[in-house]
């Protein structure tokens, strides 16, 4: 029997990771469940990791031997695992100033179970944040799809993506992974009151409690962010991809209006809403607006970033120009954009008239996850572009 | 006020097998140790790779590039590059190269810093010892009586305000009272519950400053303290980097012979 199984080991294939996978994250404070979807795309592979049904593809997907390496290159991060049978083991990473962020992972084949919530979580709930003594507000949004329970959570700076995950009798639990971002929601329902932790990386957590939306405002508004100097057209010059630099002064930004895009590459949320960007882009330019988005990358190398911005100028199809304006943090947008006061996230929006003096400053973005929310973002923000339109030009 | 100890992990498991299976580190602490020590040998911001650290004063730092000399300096809270093409934004908490040298800047204004990355000296490995499963323990955090923060250095000589996170009892040296710190992770919704320590084996076995180690939650709101998972600040492996104080109170007073080693290296 030796011989025809060692004929076969010699003729056989090796294994593929093909397929529909059951992924997860073992964090300090339980399993962050996400599905893997593999598939053979030519001579290579091509795959994603989705939360529900909001996905992000991998950048690449290598195999050697056993071996499986996907590949997150936005985000500077890898899944390295070892496929034995139905089975994958090994760890995701990405890199840091202090060493390597790991967390263990592990996937089996197969797709994961929809289990929806019952009506008595669904909705919207006023969190409360209680880290050592102190507190912050976030807003927590509950629905079912078609892939089960989903969420949102946002805060006075944005969403954070799009949560899926599961709920039993009045006990829920809700994961965000995207490559980069590694968040759970994990609680119940007592009573009234939701009573939870957040999960943040492996082992970052921060217990909250939330109730009932009120009505009342629990979040700042996105647009008392972040405040601008007014008395004087908004001034900007940060080269394009090819070299040449592009300014509020150019001849064609004269009579129009434009909307500035203050985004990263490594950004899930700048990815998530380049595509209404690009819409809008595609509505009101014949009209009169002109779309800038300024891109503040890892490193400030422009051999470096150029790439990055290039690729995602390519992927969301991006047709009005990207400019490399700094490094990402808020410090350098900051320093970069001498009139915003106050600058506190990525992607930040910022509108100027047909005069180049700022509008209207709208901080974060709500993605497609925070339902009625985004829908409503996105009719300011197309109502705030009809306005200034209308305005005469001087 | 009631005292909580930490019991060791192994109390609530005594049907563990042989000590010799149980001594084997587990697979997730040797996969750390791995990855750490592939980043200490590859990465351009390894501590074996620095080559020097200054404070980001007002004066600048220099910065040799060839055969004239850039600066960096600090604007309306930005880290500036000047003398090299364009003035530019450095990304904070992130490196940069700058020609052939690699440049992170850290900390926040008024107390930045930039440290220098090229051809630093030859990693190793560190060293550690064997792994001890009565080293585990497992108990409650026990909250500060009022919210407090303090400055302190990260393991890589950060300086940070770091939230005051309560204490913990360990059953060593006839138990003993350990205060935790929250460290903060620029940037992200990241944080650690970190215990900077001496033992008996400070400057005999271990580094003489003290070891870190990380509080993990674990079910229940309880917490596991595993020391075997102390590891040295980072000018363990470098002077460049500053050293952390040793945080008041934090002595166990016998030999915590557990987690990372040092040997002092020429």
């Amino acid at each position: 029997m030796i011989l025809p199984a060692l004929l076969l080991a010699l003729v056989s294939p090796p294994a593929s990771p093909a397929g529909n996978w059951r992924a997860v994250l073992d964090l300090a404070g339980g399993e962050l469940r996400f599905s893997l979807n593999v598939r053979p795309a030519g001579r290579v592979l091509r795959g994603s990791i989705c939360n529900g049904r909001s996905c992000t593809p991998l950048s690449g997907i290598r195999v050697a031997g056993d071996t499986v390496v996907l590949e997150m290159a936005d985000y500077a991060a890898t899944i390295t695992s070892v496929l034995r049978g139905d089975s994958l083991t090994g760890i995701y990473h990405n890199v840091g100033n202090r060493g390597p962020r790991t967390i263990p992972f592990r996937a089996s084949r197969g797709r994961w179970r929809i289990e929806p919530a019952s009506a008595d979580l669904l909705g919207s709930w006023d969190a409360t944040f209680v880290t050592d003594g102190r507190s912050s507000p976030r807003v927590l949004l509950f629905s079912n799809d078609s892939s089960g329970f989903i969420g949102a959570m946002m805060s006075n700076t944005g969403d954070y993506g799009r949560f899926w995950g599961r709920a039993e009798a009045d006990s829920f639990r809700l994961a965000h992974f995207d490559g980069s971002f590694v968040y759970m929601l994990t609680g119940r329902l007592d009573g009234d009151t939701l009573r939870g932790i957040f999960h943040a990386g492996l082992r970052t957590q921060t217990a909250f409690t939330a109730v009932r939306t009120t009505g009342r405002p629990h979040l700042r508004s996105p647009t008392e962010m972040t405040s601008a100097d007014t008395s004087a057209p908004f001034r900007f010059a940060f080269p394009g991809l090819d070299g040449r630099t592009v300014a509020n002064t150019d001849l064609r930004f004269r009579g129009k209006v434009v909307l500035l895009d203050v985004f990263g590459t490594w950004c899930p949320t700048c990815h998530e809403a380049s595509p209404m960007l690009v819409d809008l882009y595609r509505r009101y330019h014949g009209r009169g607006l002109e779309i800038v988005g300024l891109a503040y990358e890892v490193t400030g190398d422009t051999a470096v970033d150029a790439p990055l911005v290039r690729r995602f100028l390519v992927t969301h199809r991006v047709p009005y120009p990207l400019l490399l304006a700094g490094t990402s943090d808020v410090a350098s947008a900051a320093a970069t954009l001498p009139q915003l006061q106050g600058f506190t996230s990525f992607p930040t929006s910022i509108f100027l008239g047909r005069d180049g003096r700022v509008r209207l400053v709208y901080a974060g973005f709500l993605g497609a996850a925070t339902g009625a929310q985004h829908d409503r973002q996105v009719a300011e923000f197309r109502a705030t572009i009809e306005r200034l339109l209308a305005e005469p030009p001087r | 006020m009631i005292r909580q100890t930490l019991v060791p992990l192994l109390t609530a498991l005594a049907f563990l097998p042989a000590p010799r299976l149980a001594a084997q580190a587990p697979a997730d602490l040797a996969a750390e140790r791995a990855a750490f020590t592939d980043w200490l040998v590859h990465s351009p911001v390894s501590p074996y790779a620095a080559v020097s650290a200054a404070p980001l004063d007002p004066a600048g730092v220099g910065l040799e590039l060839g055969d004239r000399t850039a600066r960096i300096v600090e604007r309306n809270g930005a880290a500036w590059l000047e003398g090299a093409g364009a003035p530019r934004v450095l990304p904070r908490n992130r490196p940069a190269l700058v020609g052939t040298t690699t440049v992170l800047v850290t900390g926040e204004p008024p107390r930045s810093r930039v440290m220098l990355f090229g051809a630093g000296r030859r990693a190793v490995a560190p060293a550690y010892y064997p792994y001890d499963p009565a080293l585990v323990f497992s108990g409650t955090l026990v909250a500060p009586t009022a919210p407090g923060s303090e400055r302190v250095l990260t393991p890589d000589g950060v300086e940070v305000e770091a939230t005051v996170a309560g204490t913990v009892t360990v059953p060593l040296g006839g138990g003993t009272t350990l205060r935790v710190l929250r460290l903060p992770d620029p940037g992200s919704e990241e944080s650690s519950l970190e215990i900077y320590f001496r033992d008996g084996t400070s400057g005999t076995g271990s580094y003489p400053a003290g070891r870190f180690v990380t509080l993990a939650p674990i079910a229940g709101g309880r917490y596991r303290l595993d020391f075997n998972r102390s590891r040295n600040p980072f000018c363990a492996y470098n002077a460049a980097y500053p050293c952390p104080a040793p945080w008041r109170g934090n002595t166990i007073a016998v030999p915590v012979a557990a987690g990372e080693r040092y040997e002092s290296h020429p």
